[in-house]
This record gives C-alpha cells, sequence and structure tokens, in this order.
C-alpha cells in the first residue's frame, strides 16, 4: 500500500525522477541502454563514458605508454560513435564492443605514429603484465609469501597471449564470448582453451600439495 | 584433469575447472543475487570443496594489471568536453531538423557536463587491515556528538567536509599523520573526501573504509548491518574474510554483521537527502517512520492504536516541521497525532 502524498497540492512532495539519473540505466540491460544512446539518448551517452571511460584507458594502456596517444584514441572512439547514432548496431556486451574498438583504433594510431612495419601485438612482451595482488591472502598456505612468490613466477612464464585473456577474463570479468571476439578468434573455444592451458601450466604453481 | 570440458558438473570439479568457470568467475567477483544464492547453497551442500572454492576464489582475486593507469580528473573533465565540442563542428544537413538535433542543443550539452562533473573516477578502497593503535595515541582527537534532532556539518583542516546526522557520533584527530587521514564513527554520516596523497579512512564497526578522494554515505546505524553507499567513483571492497567485491558507480554495499555481503542499488535523495535537509520516507512501515521522526526532530513518539502490515508510507520533505511532516502523513494515511513538546501521541 503505496499512499503517495503527491495527490495532497499541500504537502512538500518532491518527485524522486529528477535524481535518479544515472541510476535509470544502472537497470538496464546492455541491450536497452545502447539502444538509448542510439537514439541520441544524453544521459546514455553520459552513462557510458563515466562507467566506461577509466576501463578503456587502463586497457588501451597496454599497447601504448603515450598517454595522449591513449586518450585521443578514446576520444575518437567517442566521437565517432556520437556521430554515427542512429546508425548503430544492436549491441548485447558494451564493455566487449568498447574495448574491441578501443584496441582495433589504438593499433591504427600507433601503427600511423611509429615507423615499424606491420605492428602486432604478440610482439609487446611487456605488456599485459599482471602482478599477484598483495592484498588477497590464500589461507591454506603455510608461507604465504613463498606461494605469491611462486604464483608470480608462473605467471611471468605466460605468453603475451595468455596473460591478456587471463587479464580479460579474470580482472575485466569479461565472457569467453567477449574475449573471443576482442583475441579475434573466430571460434569461442579458443578462447576457453587458451586460458585452461594458460591454467594448466600454472597448476604447479597454485595449486596447495594437499589436492 | 586431462583435457577441459563443459559438461563437468560442480560436485566433480578440480580446482581448475572452478578457475575456468564463468559462472564462478562472477560470483567471485561481481556476486549478484542469482551466483550468492547458487553458490551459498552449493557449499552448504558439498563442505568438503569448501577449502577448495576457497583457494580457488583467492587466485581469481589475485589477479591484477601489474600496472594501473588512472585516467585523471583532468582528462575526464578534457576528453568529455572535447568529444561534446566534437559535436557543434558536424556541418549541419540540408533537412529539416528532427527530433534529435535538438539534443545537441547547446543546452542540453552544458546540463550533461555539468551532471558529468560529479562523476570523476576514484578510488576506493574498504579493507579490514590494522592501524598501529601507537600512533592513534600519540594524537589529540576531537569528538562530535549529535544527539537526535541534531545534524551538524564539518570541515575538517585537509578540506575534507562531513556531514554527521542525529545520534551519531565522529572522532578525528586534530592533525592528520603525515601518513594518512584516520577517523572513527557511530551512526552515519556523508563524507565528501578531498582527494590528495594521503588515504582517507573511516573506522566503523569492525570494518575500515578507505578512500583516496570521493562522496560517499556510510550508514552503521541500522542493527546488524553496515551501508557503504558511493555517489560517484569506484569502491574495492575487502572484508576480515578476504571476500572482494567491486562497486560501480550508484551502488551501495551492505555488510551484515552475519558476515553477509551483498550490493544493492540505491537512490541517491533516500540515502544521502537528509544532509540536504530531506526527510524522506521511501514505502517505510509504520516503526521505520516512527524511528526516522524521532532520530530527525529529537522527539519521543507514542502509538496507539492497530497498524496493519501492509501500511506504508512514502513522501519527502525540505526542511519542514515536525507540525508539517505529521499533518503530511495524516493526509494520507488516516492517522491523528498531538504534539506536546517532544512528546508525540499518534493514533490509528
Amino acid at each position: 500500500m503505496n499512499r503517495n502524498p503527491k495527490e495532497q497540492p499541500n504537502s512538500t512532495f518532491i518527485p524522486s525522477k529528477h535524481f535518479e539519473t544515472v541510476k535509470v540505466f544502472e537497470e538496464k540491460s546492455d541491450c536497452d541502454i545502447w539502444n538509448a544512446f542510439n537514439k541520441g539518448d544524453e544521459m546514455a551517452f553520459n552513462y557510458l563514458y563515466r562507467t566506461y571511460v577509466q576501463e578503456l584507458y587502463q586497457f588501451g594502456s597496454q599497447y601504448s605508454r603515450d598517454s595522449s596517444l591513449v586518450k585521443d584514441s578514446i576520444q575518437n572512439l567517442f566521437i565517432y560513435l556520437r556521430k554515427k547514432r542512429g546508425d548503430l548496431k544492436e549491441v548485447t556486451n558494451i564493455k566487449g564492443y568498447l574495448f574491441r574498438s578501443i584496441q582495433r583504433e589504438i593499433i591504427k594510431n600507433i601503427k600511423a605514429n611509429t615507423s615499424i612495419e606491420g605492428f602486432e601485438e604478440s610482439f609487446l612482451d611487456s605488456h599485459f603484465q599482471i602482478v599477484v595482488s598483495p592484498e588477497v591472502s590464500f589461507i591454506k598456505s603455510e608461507s604465504e609469501t613463498e606461494r605469491k612468490i611462486q604464483l608470480q613466477r608462473g605467471l611471468s612464464q605466460l605468453t603475451t597471449k595468455q596473460r591478456k585473456a587471463i587479464l580479460l577474463f579474470y580482472e575485466e570479468e569479461l565472457s569467453y564470448k567477449e574475449i573471443a571476439e576482442i583475441m579475434n578468434f573466430s571460434e569461442v573455444k579458443t578462447a576457453r582453451k587458451l586460458i585452461y592451458r594458460a591454467l594448466a601450466s600454472l597448476k604447479e604453481f597454485i595449486k596447495p600439495t594437499s589436492y | 584433469m586431462s583435457n577441459y570440458t563443459d559438461h563437468k558438473k560442480y560436485e566433480d570439479y578440480e580446482f581448475e575447472d572452478f578457475l575456468s568457470d564463468e559462472f564462478f568467475v562472477q560470483w567471485v567477483k561481481s556476486p549478484s543475487e542469482n551466483t550468492l544464492h547458487f553458490w551459498e547453497k552449493w557449499l552448504i551442500s558439498n563442505p568438503q570443496k569448501r577449502e577448495m572454492v576457497t583457494e580457488a576464489a583467492s587466485f581469481v582475486r589475485s589477479i591484477q594489471y601489474k600496472e594501473n593507469f588512472e585516467f585523471t580528473d583532468e582528462a575526464y573533465i578534457q576528453v568529455f568536453e572535447n568529444i561534446l565540442k566534437a559535436d557543434l563542428e558536424v556541418p549541419s544537413h540540408n533537412t529539416i531538423p528532427s527530433k534529435m538535433d535538438t539534443w545537441y542543443s547547446f543546452f542540453s550539452v552544458r546540463r550533461a557536463a555539468a551532471i558529468l562533473l560529479i562523476g570523476f573516477s576514484c578510488w576506493a578502497l574498504y579493507e579490514t587491515q590494522n592501524f598501529s593503535d601507537s600512533e592513534k595515541a600519540s594524537i589529540e582527537w576531537i569528538t562530535k556528538v549529535n544527539e537526535a534532532g541534531k545534524k551538524t556539518v564539518l570541515h575538517l583542516n585537509d578540506g575534507t567536509v562531513i556531514h554527521l546526522n542525529s545520534n551519531s557520533k565522529i572522532s578525528y584527530p586534530k592533525t592528520f599523520t603525515e601518513s594518512s587521514r584516520v577517523i572513527s564513527m557511530e551512526g552515519e554520516a556523508f563524507f565528501d573526501v578531498k582527494k590528495e596523497g594521503r588515504p582517507f579512512i573511516v573506522e566503523v564497526k569492525d570494518a575500515k573504509v578507505e578512500v583516496l578522494g570521493t562522496s560517499f554515505n556510510v550508514n552503521s546505524a541500522v542493527e546488524g548491518k553496515l551501508e557503504v553507499a558511493l555517489v560517484s567513483g569506484k569502491v574495492k571492497v575487502n572484508d576480515k574474510l578476504g571476500n572482494q567485491v567491486m562497486l560501480a558507480p550508484m551502488e551501495m554495499i551492505v555488510l551484515e554483521d552475519n558476515g553477509k555481503i551483498h550490493k544493492q542499488d540505491f537512490d541517491v535523495r533516500s540515502v544521502t537527502g537528509w544532509k540536504d535537509k530531506y526527510l524522506v520516507f521511501s514505502d517505510d512501515d509504520f516503526d521505520t517512520v516512527v524511528q526516522k521522526i524521532e532520530t530527525w526532530y529529537g522527539v519521543d513518539i507514542h502509538t496507539a492504536g492497530k497498524f496493519n502490515a501492509q501500511w506504508a508510507y512514502t513522501g519527502q520533505y525540505y526542511d519542514e516541521s515536525l507540525e508539517n511532516v505529521l499533518e503530511g502523513i495524516a493526509q494520507t494515511s488516516k492517522i491523528q497525532y498531538k504534539i506536546k513538546g517532544k512528546e508525540v501521541e499518534i493514533t490509528h
């Protein structure tokens, strides 16, 4: 029984709609948010920008240490998307779509700025580096520090591709489907295999001895 | 464990199987009602796997980028402005202005920018690490206590602004140390933290909320739980069990005293309106309404008559007198009231 004092002209009720700006989008599916953006809804654009810009910057910086190149790429991507409003394709996973797009944009800009012929992301061994978080504790270990050093050692043996997939899966919380699309695999199971094999090679480092 | 498979049952899962399971990762990183419900039930019926699950969860949480690249506030505004500016440079088409074109009008663009200014990407850390008591002991502490009916705004010397609600208490050092800004509180407070090098740490109940600069509401006044609501930025929550949850902007985390954690949306006005003199009722039952009025105005309320469980009240009042609030409720909710000084009688 929700009694609304709005019907009473004397009461000082203020419609709560005015305060629920961004919250409106939090509850919506990616599809709906994208459609709203495509229709020109400025709040949808605000939501996209504030939700993803930091993540795009972190991800994009894996390709280039040139912060202005990464910033420009993000800027160009959003300008492009805004200009295409009305004609944008349906998107079901916004983060995956934006990651794919920013990756393409940044690689394009790196190629334009450098003399390196045939820039390939696999060249970039220094990129997508992983560190074992010092904040997380492994309960079972007798020597926690030793355990983390071991895991760190294991991680450093992974290929750039494997590290990228691991970061996208755990840190960025993307699905195998999204990872496959970002990494240009034609099949989802290729992403699944890539991560599974990385885990298998980490097994001796991450498995406590009892199992 | 020689090849991966989708068909294995969870009870047969090994360490690597958990680690490569999307549903498992979702539960560890961003628990939802769905994943929590499933995995909590699953752990109860598979206690022998609990240790393995905990270890696998620790692994998932321990993976992070080696280097953090922070999109600064300056970049945030600059890029945003450049994106909007590009709109205005679009050569106008020779078509009749459509509804959509009005979206790009100067004023709507400006309004969008103003709303975004509060959305700076900030970083807040909520953790359970301990700070040395010796450091604390040598500092001179100032304590402010608000009785029911009283609210205060505190301006700390680092530029941080704290709104302290009624029935709440806050202690802070006369001057902060060089390494950190630590305060402790009970009840409810809203923080607008000045961003600087030193972390800002709020000790509340047996938990700690650490931020670098952001605005958020902490409410420990509700029995049995602690609520941290973030107005802007990003929050990482670590509880004493090692659980870690990421909070998106406009999300609230609820830590129950029994160790349960869940995230939920919140309405900014309902949660933080108190600091701007808004008394908000949102589908509140009778007991909640009574408790809110008692705290807000510092009065004692006596009730008579029957209030069924269906009774609920929704309404917002801005800087209103006790009498007007009671009148507003009376008009829609069939209550009668009498005010005698600090005593209020409500009958139904």
